[in-house]
């Protein structure tokens, strides 16, 4: 059954499409221009052949690929595949000397007391770490020219190893692309099939290793990313698909499908970076400044940032866990991440502790309430027992939830070894993961010296409108929104991204000696060349943006922050402004900042935005403060905050709300893939767009 | 702000508002170390991560400590607690920063940095936040070995930087005259402060939400339980009492003079004794070490041998466990015992703990590891600007002893640091005279066994302008030994290339304030990790894997492990049987005529 948010008034004509693929959902969102229509559709991933579930999910909503001008897409693939392992047989090839940096690593041993501790795996082993005779210094100038016989027969064993795919990485190669352009050259010609990447086209900072692993990382991934946008592509055109296809990179900027298959590793981030930018979008609907994004789904929950109206982002992220991460340098939507979602298992362990995730039962065999031979208490069973599921409307009704079955799971596992009830031992859960989740959204938001009680707190994907409420008290925070359709957020968030080019250069100078002139030029250069790809890309934006920003730090420290200029302070040239701006960030992110200290630039950054259409917020009918009767599904009773009685607690359903109406809670607020629960104390009114602004308690 | 976090006090379950926390305590360290890290001004803080930053109660007891350097573990409380004893409970109040670097104190060099914050809560001390870092330089001789504390630099004793809000500038213009790149140091000391009063600003926040008296409840509690699975896991070692011997290779005074260590483990229901007393007296060198540090070493054996996994460290993790090290030992020296290279011994002591338990627990200990940092230090003057530079070239990674079912690890850094990071290539040559021409891992260094060691590795660096240069590495002729019939793995090794010939017979791998011309280059080779039972019995393929990928030569495949290889790299499997029996008959007649 297709979900309308509104009734359609005309067949659909032209439109977008956008589809986020995750680990269990399909989600589809369809957005018509010409009637302004949102049609929604949701189905299971299909991990086989995924382009059935995008033809289901787009079939669910009731649309047609060859009706749309822009199919948008988001998609596990690319981390998936670093995750699984399941990528190309990859070769590195390497300065002289260096072979193994990628194997060293940066040597630390963060399992410090384990002396089984395991470091990072390669991508790529040892035998296939292959040398090129080469050398640059670290102004960028030649000390050994290349030797490309060298390359030659590099390449000859790589054809004998039946390389798929091939990283370059030459040292300091981000002050003199030169020798990398050329060795890749030299190898695409001998071996015309592989997935060839240089270091430099995707990472301009120095650290080799660092460099190294990202460079590695999208060839791994390449061609199994490549073929399988290449095979969507396909897929659309046999549809008849005329439009662009566009994809979702961490940075929740969209590119072209062509420069996708070529620079993969930029959407590792894709899906959860599209729910951030979802959110930007209802922030600016509901004028909000600032907002916290959260995203809570079976396994993870995920935490963003909106400020002062932008995507936090950072440079640099670790795959895989901090002891065995694979770093990947390249720019991302700042997420913090971590393992407590609904099938999050709850265990005591030997020492007497109460622990929830980061252990997860998955879709298979699921929480013990699915029924399916999963008997490990989840966070899902947790919420089960305390009454805010309704074990009868799960997924709309498509699953039935067994009370019983989940009670057993938490008295026999956690109530009795504790010595404490079973609604205790439930409850208990819920204010450990609730506890754990408060530190995704302070990681992106304290930690970087924001002060998340005075931002809303946004919640979405499947769980995160059922503890959103208990999270923001956690941290003090007075507003929690839920959007419409909070299952299908991250694909509405797309229909809200614009295509985005992130440009660094390295300019090392003191702040003081900064030539204007020269920050024009390079600013100039980075702009054009964004532009130019805009331009290649065909897709027609309203308008382009441009961001300038400059990475600083006070002279003699290594990390710098990133310091946004305004077009003012950039057009007035004002160096003083510009330390002042320097020493304020500073003073935000860590707490302290020295004014009287000399400041220095060590890389400036442009972002060029071709601002796309977007769908204008949708309206839903009016009412009145009184929620209207045909909305209240009955009453059932739930247990808050330790209470040791049941309160008989009013369900409604969300599509019966109407614009206007008041909440008070304790209530429940249900919709096909999600539960909102207002906790006793909160409030909430449904605003004109249909989202629940909810107002925490004093408690 | 807007809306501050209301306090919560309604009655909560201990277990989970012990599990909250558990989490809050460790967010209170972590930031502490993100930030220290960020705003740092010298490599060795922002790149290698060389430092330690912890939070304490009121007492002075470990709550949490970040993932810094093993062997400081013990040094940090330590210090805390000399500070209180110094100021006395009343004697510090809100906006105070307490400040040393006495090496008697924190257990380990004047390069160590300690700022401490007590805590303040609605009046009441509620705890410490405490960080250490290393600093570069803080004057005193460069180069050479010392041996007394006062060739060692400045020394501050426990003061406060800060009283009630107000910086001592007396402090700083002492400090500011005696170090050699002062306004450096002055970044230092801004990022260590920036730490401890991040970490003062997150812990205040778990207070005010929880109060102090259910916060302090719940950390008791959590130190209990650390306390219950040490005590649990200790018991599954069966009882007895084990010893075992090892050796450094000198004191760099002493030439070639081997330096004792010799430990004792006694376990009893589920307490244990580690008895350092037949470890070396404190040496001229220096190499010696505070009490804390002998403690330091024995607790961390503890820990990896009982609970590595199971609790982050806090001062419950150690209740169970005695040590025994009386005074004037290499790991509790007196004044004025030289410090500067504290940390090498500690390393070879925990190295030799595990040794000795390899009887009890063959399946929870390991090989010896490569134990040292391999760290050079170079200066000189910087071409580019004529000012005086001064760095470390490392640490390097090395290998790790295999155990009783997986291979040792390859390039990682020693036992004495945990997170701790090296330096990259390309940053290095950024930033200094010099250029690397080699960094890779060491074929064959891995001891042989069942299980195999971990490679050491290789750096050979140039000098692109003369530079001064000091290395002191041990454990070149007590190399890293193997288990239950596992092989040793190389030994660490330095060399010098000086116009183009390569030296590398130092009687005892220290050089000493040596000056390098532009263009020659110095070698440091890190071991490789010892192996873990008989070579003949490891899993041939995997030999045939490790010859393919080069970790073991094709020679020594045979030579060692008696795998015997086809022309392309597999195994033959006729060939191998034939000399594996041959070996194991030759073993046994060898056995039988001794």
């Amino acid at each position: 059954m297709p979900q309308r948010l509104r009734r359609p008034r005309a067949p659909v004509a032209s439109n977008r499409i956008a589809a986020d693929i995750g680990g269990t959902f399909t989600d589809v969102a369809v957005f018509d221009e010409a009637s302004g229509q949102m049609l929604l559709g949701k189905t299971l991933s299909t991990p086989r052949d995924l382009v059935e579930g995008i033809n289901t999910g787009v079939d669910k909503a009731g649309a047609q690929v060859r009706d749309a001008a822009l199919f948008l897409h988001g998609s596990t693939v690319a981390i998936n595949t670093l995750l699984e392992r399941s990528g190309a047989r990859t070769a590195l090839l390497i300065t002289e000397g260096f072979r193994d940096i990628y194997e060293i690593g940066r040597i630390n041993r963060p399992d410090a007391y384990n002396l089984y501790f395991r470091k990072h795996v390669p991508l790529v082993e040892r035998a296939l770490c292959l040398e090129v005779r080469e050398r640059l210094m670290a102004d960028g100038t030649v000390l050994h020219a290349l030797d490309e016989a060298c390359v030659e027969a590099a390449c000859d064993r790589m054809v004998a190893e039946k390389v798929e795919a091939v990283a370059i990485l030459l040292l300091h190669c981000y002050r003199n692309p030169e020798h990398e352009r050329r060795v890749k050259a030299i190898v695409q010609a001998r071996l015309p099939h592989a997935f060839v990447t240089a270091s430099h086209e995707l990472s301009q900072e120095y650290r080799e290793f660092e460099r190294c692993s990202t460079a590695v990382a999208n060839a791994y991934i390449g061609p199994r990313v490549s073929r399988y946008v290449q095979g969507i592509d396909e897929h659309l055109k046999e549809e008849g698909f005329a439009g662009s296809f566009l994809l979702v990179q961490s940075t929740g900027g969209l590119y072209q499908s062509e420069q996708a298959r070529v620079e993969c590793v930029r959407m590792l981030e894709s899906g959860p970076a599209a729910g951030v930018v979802g959110v930007q979008a209802l922030a600016r609907v509901l004028g909000l400044e600032d907002a916290v994004a959260f995203d809570m789904g079976g396994t993870t929950a995920k935490a963003g940032v909106i400020y002062r109206g932008e995507v936090m982002t950072t440079s640099a992220a670790l795959v895989g866990g901090y002891n065995q991460a694979l770093p990947v340098q390249i720019p991302m939507v700042d997420i913090f991440e971590v393992g407590t979602g609904g099938g999050s298992i709850a265990r005591v362990d030997e020492s007497g502790a109460l622990k929830v995730g980061p252990q997860s039962s998955g879709a298979e065999p699921g929480p013990a309430c699915y029924g399916r031979g999963g008997e490990q208490p989840t966070v899902t069973d947790a919420n089960l027992v305390l009454g805010r599921l309704g074990a009868e409307r799960f997924l709309g009704g498509e699953m039935h939830l067994d009370r019983a079955a989940a009670e057993r799971a938490i008295r026999t596992q956690i109530a009795e070894p504790l010595g404490m009830s079973v609604r205790a031992a439930a409850d208990g859960i819920l204010r450990i993961a609730v506890s754990s989740m408060s530190y995704a959204v302070k990681g992106v938001s304290t930690d970087r010296g924001l002060d998340a009680a005075a931002f809303p707190l946004i919640a979405y994907g499947g769980a995160g409108p059922l503890h959103a409420a208990a999270i923001a008290r956690e941290i003090g925070m007075a507003r929690v929104l839920v959007p419409q359709a909070p299952g299908h957020f991250c694909a509405y968030g797309m229909l809200h991204s614009d295509l985005r080019y992130d440009f660094v250069r390295t300019w090392f100078t003191p702040l003081a000696a900064a030539s204007f002139k020269e920050l024009d030029e390079v600013f100039a250069a980075l702009i054009g060349e964004g532009r130019a790809i805009l331009k290649r890309s065909g897709v027609k934006a309203e308008s382009v943006a441009i961001g300038r920003a400059i990475d600083m730090r006070y002279v003699g420290q290594e990390h710098p922050v990133t310091v946004d200029l305004t077009p003012e302070v950039f057009r007035k040239r004002d160096r003083d402004a510009i330390k002042a701006l320097f020493d304020a960030v500073h003073l935000r992110r860590y707490g302290t900042c020295a004014p009287a200290e000399r400041a220095e630039v060590v890389s400036l950054r442009a972002t060029v935005t071709g601002v796309m259409k977007k769908p204008p917020p949708a309206a839903i009918a009016r009412g009145t403060a009184r929620v209207p009767a045909a909305a209240l599904r009955g009453q059932r009773p739930c247990w808050f905050n330790g209470l040791a009685r049941a309160i008989a607690t009013p369900v409604y359903d969300r599509t019966q709300l109407r614009a206007g109406n008041r909440l008070q809670g304790p209530a429940l607020i249900e919709e096909h893939a999600s539960t909102t629960v207002l906790l006793p104390g909160d409030s909430a009114r449904v605003d004109r767009w249909g989202t629940l602004d909810i107002t925490i308690g004093e408690d | 702000m807007a809306n501050k976090a209301k306090p919560v006090r309604r009655h909560t379950a201990d277990a989970v508002l012990t599990e909250i926390v558990r989490n809050g305590v460790l967010a209170v360290t972590e930031e502490m170390k993100t930030h220290l890290m960020r705003t740092a001004y010298n490599m060795i803080i922002y790149e290698a991560l060389d430092f330690t930053v912890g939070l304490f109660t009121p007492k002075g007891e470990t709550v949490s400590i970040g993932l810094g350097l093993p062997s400081f573990i013990r040094g940090m409380a330590n210090t805390v607690r000399a500070m209180i004893e110094r100021f006395g409970a009343d004697g510090v109040g809100p906006g105070d920063i307490l400040v040393t670097n006495d090496a008697y104190t924190t257990g380990s060099h004047l390069y160590h940095f300690t700022f401490a914050v007590p805590v303040f809560y609605e009046g009441h001390l509620a705890g410490w936040t405490v960080c250490m870092a290393h600093w570069p330089d803080v004057g005193g001789q460069l180069g050479g070995i010392t041996t007394d504390i006062y060739s060692e630099g400045l020394q501050v004793p426990i003061l406060k930087y800060q009283r009630a809000g107000v910086v001592n500038q007396d402090l700083i213009d002492i400090i500011r005259m005696n170090v050699r790149i002062p306004d450096r140091a002055m970044g230092d000391l801004r990022a260590q402060i920036t730490a401890v009063k991040s970490g003062e600003r997150r812990y205040t926040e778990l207070l005010e939400r929880y109060g102090r008296e259910p916060v302090l409840a719940a950390i008791a509690r959590i130190m209990d339980q650390s306390e219950r699975s040490a005590r649990a896991r200790t018991r599954s070692i069966p009882d007895g009492s084990w010893e075992a011997e090892s050796f450094m290779d000198d004191d760099g005074i002493s030439v070639g003079r081997r330096v004792p260590i010799k430990v004792r483990v006694t376990k009893k229901g589920d307490r244990m004794t580690i008895d350092l007393t037949g470890v070396s007296p404190q040496v001229s060198g220096f190499y010696n070490s505070g009490p804390s540090t002998g403690i330091s070493c024995a607790q961390v054996a503890y820990k990896c041998l009982t609970s590595p996994t199971d609790y982050p460290i806090n001062e419950g993790s150690f209740r169970a466990l005695d040590v025994i090290v009386p005074a004037g030992t290499v790991v509790s020296a007196v004044k004025p015992a030289a410090m500067r290279w504290w940390m090498t011994y500690p390393m070879t002591i925990v190295d030799t703990i595990f040794r000795a338990m390899v009887e009890a627990i063959p399946e929870r200990t390991i090989a010896a590891h490569h134990a040292d940092l391999g760290v050079a230090m170079i200066n000189g003057i910087a071409p580019t600007d004529g000012r005086f530079f001064l760095s470390s070239v490392g640490p390097a990674g090395g290998g790790w002893g295999a155990k009783a079912s997986a291979d040792g690890m390859s390039g990682v850094v020693c036992l004495n640091d945990g997170d701790t990071h090296n330096h990259p290539v390309e940053q290095m040559e950024a930033k200094f005279p010099i250029l690397f021409e080699r960094h890779c891992l060491r074929d064959d260094s891995g001891g042989a066994g069942r299980h195999r060691g971990g490679l050491g590795t290789e750096q050979v660096v140039r000098a692109l302008t003369p530079i001064n240069f000091n290395i002191q590495v041990d454990r070149v002729h007590c190399p890293p030994w193997g288990l239950e019939g596992g092989l040793s793995g190389a030994g660490n090794q330095v060399a010098l290339r000086l116009e183009g010939r390569e030296i590398n017979d130092f009687p005892n791998a220290k050089v000493l304030s040596r000056r390098l011309a532009a263009g020659d280059a110095f070698i440091i080779r890190t071991g490789g990790g010892g192996g873990f039972g008989p070579p003949v019995e490891r899993d041939a393929e995997r030999v045939a894997h490790d010859v393919r990928q080069g970790y073991v030569s094709h020679d020594n495949a045979r030579a060692l492990y008696g795998v015997v290889l086809g022309a392309t790299g597999g195994v033959d499997p006729v060939a191998t049987r034939r000399e594996r029996k041959t070996r194991a008959s030759k073993a046994r007649a060898r056995s039988s005529t001794q």
